[in-house]
Parts: C-alpha cells; structure tokens; sequence
C-alpha cells in the first residue's frame, strides 16, 4: 500500500509538471466536441440519441492520446526499470499507475461532460450517467495502461497501442455506448447494458492485474 | 553473497546468458567482463529480478532468484549507465520518491547524507533535467545506494563521469568495505585498481579463469 501511495503520488506531481501529453488530450476532446455540436446540430434537431457515440468516441480518443504517456515518460528515463527493481510488489505499481490515469482522464471527461452539456442543451451531469463514465473508463483505462506498459518497451508505441487497444476495447465500448443511451431514457434495445459494462470492466481490472507482472518483464 | 548456478537466458532461440555458474563471496568487488553482446547485462538483468530465467537458479544475499521477490529486490541497488531517474524532479524529491519506495526509515538524514557525500547538496532543489551527465550519475549514485543495499549490481557505471565523480564511484562504491559489488565494465584498465576478482563473459559462456584481477580467491568462476 505504501508503495502504491508512493508511486501514485509522484505520478501526481509528475502529471502536473508534464502538463503537455494531458493537455492536447483535453484540447482534442474540447475541440472535437465543438465541432460535433457544429456539426450535428446543423444535420439534426435531435441531437440526444446521437449523444452517447459522441461521447465515447472523445473520451476514447482522448484516453489514447494520453494514455501511453506516463509508462513512455517512464521507459524514456530508464526509470520504470528502477521501479521494477525496487522491493514493491508490481501489482502496486500497476494499481498507482491505473489510479494516475484514471484520474486524469475523469478530469477531461468531465470537463467534455460540462461542455456539452452547455452545447448540446442536454442534462448530462447526472449521478447515473457519472457513474456510467468513471465504470467505462476504469475498465478502458485498466486495459489501456496494461498496453501501455507493453508499448513503452517497443519504438512504434503510438501505433501498438490503438492497434491493440481498439479491438479488445470494442465490447467495453458497446455496453458503454448503451448504457449512456439508457441514462439518457434512449431505447436501448433491450438487456442489461450497465451489468455487461460492469463485467466487461471487472474482467479487464482482474485481467489487467494478473498479466501486469509478465507484462512488465523485458 | 551471489551465487549463480547454470543460470542461462533464452530469448526465442538465440541463448543470451548460456548455463552461467559463478560465486561472489561477501564484501568482494568483482568486474564482468565481456565484448558487446556477450551477455553482461542480460546477467545482470537476472540477477535484479527484471528478468526471469529460462534455466537455472541463483541466490543473491541469501535470497532465492525464483522465490526472492520483494526481499531479494531491497537487498540490492542497481546503477547503470542510463541513471533512472525522473528529469521534472529535483535531486532530493527523487531521493525521497526511491526512500519512501524503499522504505527507508530515516530517509532525511539519508537523503542530507548522500547529496552532500555526492556534492548535490547545494543543488537538490533544481530540477534533474538542468543537471549536467555527470551529476544525473552522481544522483544516480546516491539512489543505488540510498537503502542500505548488502549488493550492488553495476552495468557500466563510468560512463558519462568525470574524474571527479570516477573518484566518487571508487570511493563509495567500487572500494567501500563490507560491499558486494558485480559490475560490468568495458575498462579493462581500471579494473585492477578495484576488482578482487573477474568474471568474464563470451557469447553467454562464462570463461574459465578470467584476465586483469588482483586476485581470484573471493570470485570463482566457472563455466559449465
């Protein structure tokens, strides 16, 4: 625990210091919902069924351009090495590497949820649609650092990582995309999306978890 | 203190690390020799856990390589030519982030101990990114030893220091009594100014015997 707190309190500061990676993340989830709002409200009226997709697409892309960040810091400097020869369990450096992410990538989405709230004149900001949001991402972030870790090893990481990430996300982002239409009194075509989302999220955490430690290995 | 026994490394069907069996007594100072590519760090490597063997097992300060885990890992330090550390923090906040990782439990004093000892005192609120090469290595320095480690494992230590800091690494490091040190190294010509022993590396094989060591007694190595 006490290593977990370590790491993610540096990873913390260092997010901070390293402002560029997250902030061309948030700048392309703001101008991508912008041009959406553009966009949509010239083809349609009815921009609520539209909403989810949008939604998760920027919260996707937005997550991909930031993600490979911390573990890239870290293979660049040499010191993910020396997070791996310290006497932390490595499921502790994955778990404070996950929470930095997860972190700042809420920060972003509810940055976008609050923009196109404002934009697309759509209640967004409600306790069911939150809780949606931070499900999705913790079970996309856990699978998108466990790459990451993967990718900061290889020189074509920003192509490895969407690459694999993409295909292993799709179910996580189906469940996610009809549970945010659910919440949205959208028709979702019947099943119990937010349970699927649930299980989809907790299978790529434990999953995630469990390969950290092979994963980590040169 | 290490003991290596048919310790090999396979990556796909090139044998980075071929059936290496060595001891390392306690305290003794022993240079790994060897030509690019001849497995000095894949060695290295293995022996600080960061990979895992495709045969053979080996103890580091008591500690079994496959069941050693966290316990193995706080007994050694680890310094290599690239200095892992983080550029956007300052000496001491890097020193601090590996103490509180370590669990050091007088890390301030350690810390004040080890920046003066490397002559970054002044300099400990800077960011690491400002430092020059030679300073990244003196931090670096600091970091392998901050715990207290019985072993260090060194992988070319020298590169990138001035005499200064070569002073620095013999003084705290390379003839630091009580010590256990393995370190790879390309120079020869230093190596008898330090080493107790060697071990030499070609193609993964350790060679029989070794070249350049004031003596043997406390390293024996063997190929299989």
């Amino acid at each position: 625990m006490n290593a977990t707190i370590a790491v993610l309190l540096k990873d913390l500061r260092l997010l901070w210091r390293q402002r560029s990676g997250w902030l061309s993340a948030a700048t392309f989830a703001a101008i991508s919902v912008l041009t959406y709002s553009f966009a949509l409200d010239l083809a349609t009226g009815e921009v609520k069924p539209l909403l989810p997709g949008v939604l998760w697409v920027t919260f996707l892309f937005a997550g991909i351009i930031a993600s490979g960040r911390s573990f890239a810091a870290e293979a660049e400097q040499g010191t993910f090495d020396a997070l791996l020869v310290a006497p932390a369990p490595r499921s502790a450096i994955y778990g404070a590497k996950l929470i930095s992410n997860l972190i700042a990538l809420l920060l972003i989405e509810v940055a976008v949820l609050v923009m196109a709230t404002i934009l697309f004149n759509t209640a967004l900001l409600s306790v069911e649609l939150i809780a949606i949001m931070v499900l999705g991402t913790l079970g996309y972030v856990s699978l998108t650092t466990l790459l990451s870790t993967l990718g900061s090893r290889v020189r074509s990481r920003e192509v490895l990582i969407p690459v694999l990430a993409l295909p292993l996300l799709t179910p996580l982002l189906i469940a996610a995309v009809r549970a945010t239409g659910g919440a949205l009194d959208l028709p979702t075509g019947g099943g119990d999306w937010l349970a699927l989302l649930a299980v989809v999220t907790a299978w790529t955490s434990v999953g995630s978890v469990l390969l950290f430690p092979f994963v980590a290995e040169q | 203190m290490i003991e290596a026994r048919g310790l090999t490394k396979r990556f796909g069907r090139a044998l980075a690390v071929d059936h290496v069996s060595f001891e390392v007594a306690e305290g003794a100072k022993v240079a790994l020799l060897g030509a690019n590519g001849a497995g000095k760090t894949t060695l290295l490597a293995l022996l600080s856990t960061l990979l895992s063997p495709s045969e053979g097992e080996a103890t580091v300060a008591g500690h079994d390589l496959a069941s050693g885990g966290s316990a193995l890992r706080a007994s050694i330090g680890v310094l290599t030519h690239q200095p892992m550390l983080y550029e956007e923090l300052t000496p001491e906040e890097n020193l601090r982030f590996f103490a509180r990782l370590y669990s050091v439990a007088d890390a301030e004093e350690r810390i004040e101990e080890l920046l003066r000892a490397v002559g970054l005192w002044l300099r400990r609120d800077e960011p690491t990114a400002v430092l020059s090469r030679g300073y990244h290595q003196r931090l670096a320095i600091a970091r392998a030893l901050l715990h207290r480690p019985p072993v260090l494992l060194l992988d070319e230590p020298e590169t990138g220091l001035d005499r200064e800091a070569l002073e620095l690494l013999d003084r705290l490091v390379l003839h630091a009594p009580g010590l256990t040190v393995l370190a790879a190294t390309h120079l020869r010509e230093r190596v008898a100014s330090w080493a107790d022993g060697v071990l030499e590396l070609e193609r993964g094989r350790l060679l029989a015997g070794g070249a350049g060591a004031r003596a043997a007694s406390t390293a024996a190595g063997a190929a299989r």
